[in-house]
């Protein structure tokens, strides 16, 4: 027989990096689930995105048993990696400190495609590009859709 | 460490953004509310200008309030820790129970854990592949040294089993606080217990066995040192890692000069031993 849910709950926590203190304390230990266990499986699971924001969703069971799912990070996470801005720029509209050329916008909106609710990679590049431009990020080039 | 919360009133348009604005100063986990967002960093890290400067960034774009609170210490794991259920390892070889369980003679060895939000209850499988472990090698007479004790489950199996002097630390103040209490409550207070990490430890020191139940990326770090601290002969015993990860693991220690002698794998994390060549 398939376990009852008890219900769920999502976190964004830094890979390699979850730990029993708020916000993952209270979150599960309210729910009698063993805290500890979670970190060290969320940390182990994350060793290669060590730091990176991931959106973790916690599914918990009567039984006080869970099964967690991680998601791709952020779009502005990974267009802060991408353009490798320290603060990004102090006035977004103006002064524009740092850029992503249209391919890793491509890059981000085909990582991101599963979680957002976009039916195309263009409306999804359209999407990260406007995220990028509130950042202060230039998307440097040409829209490939400028191009036909 | 202590914790600031900060809690957004925000657009959630917005709410991403922001998340990676913090990220970059340090804040670690964040929750999405209804209201915008509550995100987390240690005490040491907060710096109320830098968030200021980061809401100013964005205030011709959207309106962004915020309030900080102090976080007090609890054992969030409480609820968890007061329901526990034993476990065992092998057959009749180790039980790990709480205070408020009855013994059981069975085995031939019972160790009495309240973990107060430390992690090693034996209820993880890298917890219980390393007390398998301990138990297929002698520990009489031997040197311990425990990485990363947590609880200190695995420095006091490794004290029940003879072995002497046992050396165990941790990062965290609160591991250690409950690994001596642990201690203890096992009869083993002479185990030393410290919170540092593995460079507050004297590289002249010899170990005959190092336990390590940590992760992949520690572990690949830190195996060489750990090496250096053995004896002819010492073992190596090393646990918080998934099977995908074991070969890289296998490959450092085998550089450093150490033979694989034993290999667990339980539900995809892998635990191995290794021997000083």
């Amino acid at each position: 027989m398939a376990k009852e849910v008890g219900g769920y709950v999502k976190l964004q926590v830094k890979g390699g990096q979850a730990n029993p203190s708020p916000p993952i304390g209270p979150a599960l230990g309210s729910k009698g689930l063993n805290i500890m266990e979670f970190c060290k499986q969320f940390n182990g699971r994350t060793q290669d995105k060590m730091g990176m924001i991931l959106p973790v969703l916690i599914t918990y069971y009567k039984d006080k048993t869970f099964d967690f799912v991680i998601k791709t990070p952020p779009a502005p996470v990974l267009l802060k990696e991408a353009a490798k801005v320290k603060g990004g720029s102090a006035q977004p509209n103006r002064t524009k400190v740092g850029s992503v050329s249209w391919d890793q916008v491509k890059q981000i909106a085909e990582t991101k495609m599963p979680d957002l609710n976009c039916f195309t990679v263009e409306s999804a590049m359209r999407m990260i590009a406007g995220t990028a431009r509130s950042m202060g990020i230039t998307v440097t080039g040409t829209a490939p859709w400028d191009n036909q | 460490m202590n914790y600031i919360e900060l809690s957004l009133t925000l657009s959630p348009d917005y709410t991403d953004i922001l998340m990676a604005e913090l990220g970059e100063l340090g804040f670690e986990s964040f929750v999405e509310t209804d209201e915008g967002l509550l995100a987390y960093v240690t005490e040491d890290l907060f710096d109320e200008t830098a968030i200021q400067e980061v809401i100013a960034k964005y205030e011709e774009l959207t309106a962004i309030a915020y309030q900080v609170s102090s976080l007090e210490k609890k054992n969030w794991n409480a609820e968890w820790e007061q329901n526990y259920e034993p476990i065992t390892v092998g057959e009749n070889l180790v039980r790990v129970r709480a205070s408020f369980h009855e013994p059981d003679a069975a085995f031939q060895h019972e160790l009495v854990i309240n973990p107060k939000m430390s992690f090693g209850t034996g209820h993880h499988e890298t917890t219980s592949m390393m007390l398998e472990h301990q138990m297929h090698i002698g520990h009489a007479g031997k040197a311990v040294l425990d990485v990363g004790s947590g609880t200190g489950i695995l420095a006091i199996l490794a004290a029940k089993m003879g072995a002497s002097p046992v050396v165990a630390f941790d990062i965290e103040e609160w591991a250690v606080e409950n690994a001596v209490e642990n201690a203890g409550l096992n009869n083993h207070p002479e185990i030393r217990v410290f919170q540092g990490t593995i460079a507050d430890v004297d590289p002249a020191e010899r170990y005959d066995i190092v336990l390590a139940n940590i992760n992949r990326n520690v572990l690949l770090v830190e195996i060489p040192t750990y090496v250096s601290l053995l004896n002819e002969n010492g073992y190596l015993f090393v646990s918080g890692f998934y099977e995908h990860d074991a070969a890289d693991i296998e490959a450092k220690a085998n550089e450093a000069g150490m033979e694989l002698v034993r290999s667990l794998t339980k539900n995809q994390w892998s635990s191995l031993v290794f021997r000083k060549a």
